[in-house]
């Protein structure tokens, strides 16, 4: 079976055929069995297509593409962070935003001698320009979920929580303001970038945390 | 609390903020946008190019997003984003392998090697056998057009055909599995 409607028949299918065209083939089809009949197959073609489902890959991969990224490390660190506990991790938060805004300071001290030290990141670590615009979306639509989740949690743990903000909040706003004398400082770039992505990092967990417990 | 339990119970959001994190260098980050979208890439690749690539070429596509997610701009999903990515480096791959064999058949039964229909439980997997035996320029369009959900003029821009090439391998594939289902 083959007339000059066949190839039209999947045109038909998806909506693409003109007014003129779609009648034509439409008076055509009330006549013809074969064409209706094909018809029918294509459509359950286009069915089968939209109705199959994803399968992941029957290896892990991402151990390679931890591999080609240089994770290693940072995979290793994963895998024990589950064991902390809300304290632990609320503590470590402050003291690691601490020791950066100390890091930040002694960069922003002035030298007493004309000798320039540039900071330079870790050479197994390739920095991505990222515009803070996202990460400040991305606090933001956390931290609402956040206002919505604090009532499941103890209010001793809000307490901490807030005050870790206030202290991750204050070390933001030191480095864009000393960002803005010297934007071209890498030091205060990575500084900031680091910072934020410990507000983004201690938000999803608490999120998180206050969610299992619902 | 496990993983399972964080990405179970993380709000859709949670990916955004993934996306930034790891574009600011978080690999822990990177890979849970990894188990998430995995899948739908690893999927995507199979059924666009040999099942024997698939696995090379999924990596290849999440170390190529690592490398560019400074690109990603958030106005988009970053599902969508790194679909478009995996799309990308799928039809670079195919180019480097110079996959032109049988780019324009339109023989009489492409599938003659595909056992008949099966009514069990592994249909969909004979589906998807039937579907790596279509010549390649039809294979690519049904994927895109009929699985991806990608337009026409789309499919076009990112094969460098008009339009009237995607739809008329489009055509042809779909008729093509229609002989199969009909066995």
């Amino acid at each position: 079976m083959n007339d000059q409607w066949t190839d039209r028949l999947s045109e038909y299918v998806d909506g693409e055929l003109a007014a003129g065209e779609r009648s034509a083939l439409e008076t055509h089809l009330a006549t013809c069995a074969d064409c209706r009949a094909t018809l029918g197959e294509l459509r359950g073609v286009v069915a089968r297509a939209k109705s199959l489902e994803d399968r992941a890959p029957k290896a892990d991969l991402w151990s390679g593409v931890a591999e080609r990224i240089g994770a290693g490390k940072v995979v290793a660190i994963r895998s024990r962070r589950f064991s902390f506990s809300m304290p632990q991790l609320i503590a470590a938060s402050i003291a690691l935003v601490l020791l950066s805004g100390g890091g930040a300071w002694l960069a922003l001290k002035p030298q007493p001698t004309q000798v320039v030290v540039t900071p330079r990141p870790d050479p197994g670590f390739v920095p991505i320009n990222v515009s803070t615009r996202r990460t400040d979306v991305a606090i933001a639509d956390l931290q609402e979920v956040f206002e919505r989740n604090k009532s499941k949690l103890d209010t001793s743990t809000v307490r901490v929580v807030q005050q870790a903000f206030t202290t991750i909040d204050r070390a933001i706003a030191d480095a864009r303001t000393a960002l803005q004398a010297d934007p071209s400082n890498a030091y205060l770039n990575l500084h900031l970038a680091d910072t934020m992505r410990r507000k983004l990092e201690l938000l999803r967990r608490v999120n998180a945390i206050a969610t299992a417990q619902s | 609390m496990s993983d399972q339990v964080v990405e179970d119970t993380l709000p859709a959001d949670s990916i955004a903020a993934d996306a930034a994190l790891a574009a600011s260098g978080d690999a822990s980050a990177f890979e849970r946008l990894y188990r998430t979208h995995s899948a739908r890439i690893h999927s995507l690749v199979r059924r666009m190019l040999d099942a024997d690539e698939a696995d090379d070429l999924t990596q290849d596509v999440f170390v190529r997003a690592w490398q560019k997610l400074g690109t990603f701009r958030g106005e988009s999903a970053f599902g969508t984003w790194l679909h478009r990515l995996a799309v990308n480096v799928v039809l670079a791959r195919r180019k480097t392998l110079g996959v032109e064999r049988g780019r324009f058949q339109t023989g009489d039964d492409p599938l003659g090697g595909v056992s008949g229909r099966r009514e069990t439980p592994e249909m969909s997997m004979d589906f998807e056998q039937a579907l790596a035996q279509l010549p390649d320029g039809a294979r690519q369009v049904f994927v895109l057009h009929d699985v991806e959900g990608y337009r026409h003029e789309e499919i076009a821009r990112m094969l460098g055909v008009v339009p009237g090439t995607s739809k008329s391998q489009l055509h042809h594939a779909r008729m093509a599995l229609r002989r199969y289902l009909n066995r």
